[in-house]
């Protein structure tokens, strides 16, 4: 722990979750977002082990079905999930395969676009969908909160800009700024410079918190660390309502592996980040939904170097003690040849938005058209929290 | 003279005044930076020195190797490194020691303080702020472990020689050099009607190094360089064009030094555009539609004309100005100096000379200081220069823009580092600039050393009278360097 940047949070200088009304009855749920980027291989993260197609359609890729970790009939999950896969067998976790956003072009950037923006086509706004909903938080739930995002990165993705205001934190290799020259800038910035005041505004106030956590280190893949951080953030009374963490490195386009190899490390280094945040998230887990989604899946068959290309259907994760787990959420549409969307994708057959609309509006009390834009004519999915 | 216009074109085409320099700029400000637009002569002498691309090859190939032989089938790799001439005792070497993993981190530390330390004491920083611009336009990033050597060779061989000269050389460089074959995949693409394909026994061994035997179509490359390179991702292309290029530039590869060369003190000496190689045997043959264009049948020539082409369309243009305005004048660049820039572009051939001539004649790019905020790399090095420091020990100056968010040649994707304030204007990243800046000047700062002259001496008229004040006002002259190099006008160009 860090007092001069705690003294800094107590004296006022900034407020970040820190109460700015005394008063009231506040939401103690809590909405985490985990944003894998580069299109992870849901296939590989959830196998359709008992599709009879399986097999051959994935080829070198194809895991051997006494390795994979059990979830019903059809699926299991990659054996690295362990932690997700107790979560799943205690109703904690739910898979959805077959899912998507409306993207169905194969650039990262343009899908990742779309999966922040929560719109229909890439670039179509400059604002994420996670922002419009803590936007349109119920009031009573905004209440007593002057930030009510928090992106764990250096710079807060698009899924968290826009109107409501959000703060970001990241742990830092550098040693802590004196508090009286912090104080005297962030004096001059006041003066001549709002956008440095606000950032440096957000800045004094994180650290005081984040580094409840212990052992918080800068570098390295692993994401254990940064969701450790987060739950620092979400278990306090007035923390986020919502937090962002990013994961990358699921661009597989060669040497994938199965069931070890590249993917099976990262699937590890996730696996040990939701197991972490559900530890020291502690009581607040009951009411926390994680979601962990990707901008879309890869082609079912392998390339000529033992990976594979930008696909559609992919597969996304809902865990938290909120949520109505121990299911696979899926309208499968198959991996048989005839059964792909253009001869080589897993067809998406869940629009992404319905469980995303479904999980603001249940979790966080939301139905706001503004969050998922032209989005009317899909319904949000029922049912997917407890009670 | 126009002190203020000094200290813009130095903050904004530049990379920041060194002390003294504003007085040799003030006298004619537009000709200072035109003046840099033109092809260097020869690179800089640290540049000039660092390894070539197939050194870079198997500098990766080497650490791979390593891990492989304490892996699980160390052994059969053993065998087969054996079978390939390579001596029991050297493999013994390679895979007790962890020397190469050593040896990773010291190119890399000495790579980028190549580029640093040039960006520190340049006479030419224009020329030097376009070398970045470029460089991560095409971006070759280590965040692809593979590509992890890579950066530098691409950067001194594919950009370097063609920053103000023609885009479309630079774009056929680009596509040509080992280092973006290598990150985007296309050296194992091979085209599913290729020999190789049909026949797959005559694939000839290809050498050593990561990656299996290719058997089939990578679109990766082909789809980035109509994406990220040349028309933008608005610039009226479908999937089948992503095909079809791909398809062009299928057998676009690199030749692998053999197995004993990753072994023992071997250098490699080849340049990217020595080390190319076009494999018939891998190309996907026939006519290709691009485009609306058909591309008849012509070896390496059919994606050299393709490539051309794609430099010539009035989308690439409009890319291209819209990200050059967006780098110099603003975050949302305006219209009209994006149309001047495009035309520019166009008129020309894509005369990247003519094209920044363009830039700097626009009355936007003087209108308003400090409306860019900078990169986190940019940020040190105007920092270096306004503190005359020219150099710096290997790895100091990249572990200090790691910290502050920016780690050099690793951007996350093949679209590179932002350019704009949003991602770096963060609560997080502003308060590692603070910390960093504290550290820098806990080492720096001594009682003769002024930081209100400094400011002045390397921003003039620019230096706020709010900025001045903090600065002597402070309780040291160590706070009063923190605050300068903190304040807005230091973070901003």
């Amino acid at each position: 722990m860090n007092l001069s940047r705690r003294t800094l949070v107590g004296a006022g200088a900034a407020s970040l979750f820190v109460p700015a009304l005394a008063f009231g009855a506040t939401t103690s749920k809590r909405l985490v977002v985990v944003v894998l980027r580069g299109g992870m291989d849901g296939l590989a993260a959830a196998p359709p082990v008992g599709d009879p197609a399986y097999a051959s359609a994935r080829g070198v890729l194809a895991q051997q079905k006494a390795q994979t970790l059990a979830l019903d009939a059809t699926f299991a999950l990659h054996p690295r999930f362990e932690n997700l896969h107790a979560m799943y067998r205690a109703g904690d976790a739910a898979v959805i395969h077959a899912t998507c956003t409306p993207y169905r072009e194969r650039s990262h950037f343009d899908a990742q676009n779309v999966l922040e923006t929560g719109g229909v086509r890439p670039y179509a706004r400059n604002a994420g969908w996670l922002n419009a909903a803590l936007r349109a938080l119920p009031a009573e739930r905004a209440a007593g909160r002057r930030e009510l995002g928090l992106a764990l990165a250096q710079q807060a993705p698009l899924i968290l800009r826009g109107d409501a205001s959000v703060a970001t934190w990241s742990p830092s290799p550098l040693p802590d700024a004196n508090t009286d020259t912090v104080a005297r800038l962030m004096d001059l910035y006041g003066r001549r410079d709002p956008g440095l005041a606000t950032a440096l505004q957000s800045a004094v106030a994180a650290n005081g918190i984040a580094m409840d956590g212990a052992g918080l280190r800068a570098g390295g893949r692993a994401i254990a660390p940064v969701t450790k951080a987060a739950a620092q953030f979400l278990k306090l009374p007035q923390g986020p309502v919502a937090a962002v963490v990013e994961m990358g490195g699921w661009d597989t386009h060669a040497n994938q592996g199965a069931e070890a190899g590249q993917l099976a490390n990262n699937f590890a280094l996730l696996d040990q980040g939701l197991a972490a945040l559900k530890s020291d998230l502690g009581e607040t887990w009951r009411d926390t939904v994680v979601v962990v989604m990707t901008e879309f899946g890869r082609t079912v068959a392998p390339n000529g170097n033992r990976g594979c290309d930008h696909g559609t259907g992919a597969a996304a994760f809902l865990l938290g003690g909120a949520v109505r787990g121990g299911r696979v959420i899926a309208d499968w549409p198959g991996l048989a040849p005839n059964q792909l969307n253009e001869g080589r994708d897993l067809r998406a057959t869940t629009d992404l938005r319905a469980v995303l609309k479904g999980v603001v509006r249940d979790h966080l009390g939301v139905s706001d058209a503004n969050a998922f834009p032209d989005s009317a004519a899909v319904r949000p999915v029922d049912g997917l929290l407890k009670g | 003279m126009s002190l203020d216009q000094a200290a813009l074109a130095a903050n904004r085409f530049g990379f920041g005044a060194r002390p003294g320099e504003l007085r040799s700029i003030a006298g004619d400000p537009v000709g200072w930076v035109k003046a840099q637009l033109t092809p260097e002569r020869a690179p800089p002498a640290v540049i000039a020195a660092l390894p070539p691309a197939e050194d870079d090859v198997l500098a990766f190939g080497r650490f791979y190797v390593s891990q492989r032989l304490q892996g699980e089938n160390g052994e059969r790799m053993e065998q087969r490194l054996e079978r390939q001439g390579v001596s029991r005792e050297d493999i013994q070497r390679l895979s007790t020691e962890d020397a190469f993993r050593q040896h990773f981190r010291a190119r890399y530390d000495n790579a980028t303080k190549a580029r640093l330390d040039t960006a520190f004491a340049t006479e030419r920083p224009a020329f030097e702020r376009l070398v970045h611009f470029w460089s991560n336009h095409f971006t070759v990033s280590a965040m692809k472990p593979q590509a992890a050597a890579m950066p530098p060779s691409f950067e001194k061989e594919a950009i370097r020689p063609h920053v103000g000269g023609r885009f479309a050389d630079m774009l056929v460089a680009s596509t040509k050099h080992p280092g973006m074959g290598i990150y985007l995949d296309n050296w194992s693409s091979i085209g599913p009607n290729s020999r190789w394909a049909r026949e797959p026994r005559s694939m000839p061994r290809l050498g050593f190094g990561p990656g299996g035997r290719p058997t089939g179509l990578n679109e990766n490359l082909g789809r980035e360089i109509l994406e990220l390179h040349t028309l933008g991702v608005n610039g009226g292309y479908a999937q089948a064009d992503v095909q079809a290029l791909a398809a062009i530039i299928t057998g676009w590869t690199y030749d692998r030094p053999p197995a004993r060369y990753y072994f023992g003190d071997e250098k490699g000496t080849r340049s990217g555009a020595q080390l190319f190689s076009f494999v018939n045997d891998a190309h996907e043959p026939g006519a290709k539609t691009l485009l609306g264009k058909s591309y008849p049948p012509n070896g390496v020539a059919q994606g050299e004309a393709a490539l051309q082409d794609l430099a010539r369309r009035p989308a690439t243009a409009r890319f291209i100005a819209t990200k050059l305005a967006r780098h110099y004048i603003a975050d949302t660049p305006p219209p009209a100096a994006v149309d001047r820039i495009a035309q520019a572009f166009t008129r020309s051939d894509g005369d990247l000379r003519a094209t920044m001539t363009a830039l700097v004649d626009s009355p936007e790019a003087w209108a308003s200081p400090f409306v860019k905020f900078k990169r986190p790399e940019e940020y040190l090095i105007s920092v270096m220069r306004a503190l005359d420091i020219k150099t710096l020990p290997p790895g100091v100056g990249a572990n200090a823009c790691g910290a502050m968010g920016q780690v050099i040649w690793r951007a996350q994707g093949p679209d590179g580092w932002a350019d704009t304030s949003g991602p770096w204007l963060s609560g997080d990243l502003v308060w590692k600039r603070i910390e960093w800046a504290e550290a820098l000047a806990q080492r720096v700062s001594r009682a003769d050393v002024d930081p209100a002259s400094i400011g002045e001496a390397v921003l003039g008229p620019l230096l706020s009278a709010e900025t001045r004040q903090a600065v002597q006002r402070a309780e040291s002259p160590m706070q009063g360097m923190v605050i300068l190099l903190s304040s807005p006008e230091f973070q901003r160009r």
